[in-house]
């Protein structure tokens, strides 16, 4: 098979085409902590199934190997406070401690979601290396009181592939926040997963709707294709 | 130093929401709190059928303008100089209305109050590129009412922004309305997840019946 004619199956990668220089694309990766999909981390300590969560982290470290190999810039974020909760809203914390075990409490391994803690670093099949750019948010969009549109423009980066959990709350967050700040923006719908699986499928079906209102949706196998036309 | 003696204000009773009581803390009263009326514009109205929503977003509008509320009107349009964000949805199919359009004035039905603050955007997100943030914060707000259309775009990108800068948030169910049934229901959902991950939903009844309690 030709690659015009690959192409051709193909929906475009980017909903405003392509192919697009590789110095103005970043993979970014929210939130794959230890607090939210690692065994003993708060979400498991709530005794919520981690799962789906657990499941996107294969595809996304092919996809973390394959965006190193292009050279691509690699965001992590993370969702944390501080240690004194400065940043941290009154109904935030008070929305989690319904759970029994709220932002900023103390955790079998440490504080919930606190900056330096065992349960707010990210999992180590998916750890930053030198080079690759960390976001501390305090929110779910990783836009919000953050360097992040202040670092993608000194870069000269406006594509955004994005990657991680969960779907239906940080990263479709960062997917519209990306759209506002006229960052084209793709999900890789096989990198991404939310608690519960309908509300899952619904962002889904909610991104793609109007071709791609704030964003395209996309998987794995496009990206590596996409990579592949990419020009250096 | 002690602190100046507070004003007597009427304070409002818990609105019965979804997934708890609204405010979380209980407190609220018309000097904390705002109405938003989002896309509430003639074309939406009439391209998504949604004039029961527009009423009842009316009726909201004219028992917070008794109480003295603050207000805020949100227009989604495009100008000459829109800039890639209108274009690259209109690219896509999907229409926003162009500055001085039939479509892109409000609803007719929307009676502003004087002192209402009308922002004008090109995306989905009302304090994006607009000063709503220090607005609400100088008048002291700390609570949002949320209506408009469509539910998945305007509404919940407005309330996700809110919700990030701490405000407390209320989407008013039958006051919002999706491009289609299942999205404003999943949109409406993914509000709730979570003990409320971005806030609580209930519908304008409850509301009516808080703000008429004074």
């Amino acid at each position: 098979m030709s690659m015009t004619a690959r192409q051709e199956e193909r929906p475009a990668f980017w909903p405003l085409g392509g192919p697009v220089e590789k110095t103005r694309i970043a993979l970014v990766i929210i939130d794959m902590q230890v607090d939210f999909c690692a065994p003993g981390g708060w979400v498991d300590q709530l005794g919520e199934d981690v799962s789906n969560t657990r499941s996107v982290i294969a595809p996304i470290r092919e996809a973390l190997v394959a965006a190193r190999a292009a050279g691509i810039l690699v965001i992590h974020t993370r969702e944390g406070h501080a240690p004194d909760l400065s940043d941290l809203h009154a109904n935030k914390q008070w929305r989690t401690r319904v759970h029994g075990l709220g932002i900023g409490d103390a955790g079998r391994d440490g504080r919930i979601l606190v900056q330096g803690e065992p349960g707010w670093q990210i999992i180590p099949e998916l750890a930053p290396e030198a080079g690759e750019l960390v976001i501390d948010k305090p929110g779910k969009s990783s836009f919000h009181r953050t360097t992040l549109a202040d670092e993608l423009a000194r870069r000269g980066i406006d594509r955004l592939v994005i990657t991680g959990v969960t779907s239906d709350c940080c990263v479709q967050s960062t997917l519209r926040d990306g759209y506002e700040h006229g960052i084209e923006c793709v999900l890789l719908q096989d990198c991404t997963a939310a608690v519960e699986s309908p509300n899952h499928q619904a962002t889904l079906e909610i991104l793609k709707a109007y071709g791609g209102r704030w964003g395209g949706v996309s998987d794995l196998s496009g990206f590596h294709a996409m990579l592949e036309a990419a020009n250096a | 130093m002690p602190d100046a003696p507070l004003p007597i204000l009427p304070t409002l009773p818990p609105i019965a929401a979804r997934p708890y009581a609204w405010p979380f803390d209980g407190r609220w009263s018309p000097h904390d709190t705002a109405l938003m009326l989002l896309g509430f514009q003639a074309g939406p109205v009439a391209s998504l059928a949604a004039q029961a929503e527009r009423d009842a977003a009316c009726a909201l509008l004219a028992a917070a303008n008794g109480l003295g509320m603050t207000v805020i009107a949100v227009r989604r349009g495009y100008t000459a100089g829109e800039g890639p964000l209108a274009a690259r949805r209109r690219t896509l199919g999907d229409p926003i209305p162009a500055h001085g359009s039939v479509e892109w004035a409000l609803d007719a039905q929307i009676a502003l109050p004087q002192d209402a603050l009308l922002l004008d955007i090109a995306g989905d997100n009302g304090f994006f590129g607009t000063d709503l943030e220090d607005h609400l914060r100088r008048r002291g707000i700390r609570n949002l009412l949320i209506t408009g259309l469509p539910t998945e775009g305007l509404v919940h990108a407005t309330q996700r922004a809110a919700n990030d800068m701490g405000f407390e948030c209320l989407a008013v169910a039958d006051a919002c309305k999706g491009t289609s049934d299942e999205r404003h229901a999943a949109q409406l959902r993914i509000t709730t997840f979570g003990n409320g991950l971005f806030g609580t939903v209930a519908p304008a009844a409850e509301v009516l019946s808080a703000l008429r309690s004074v």
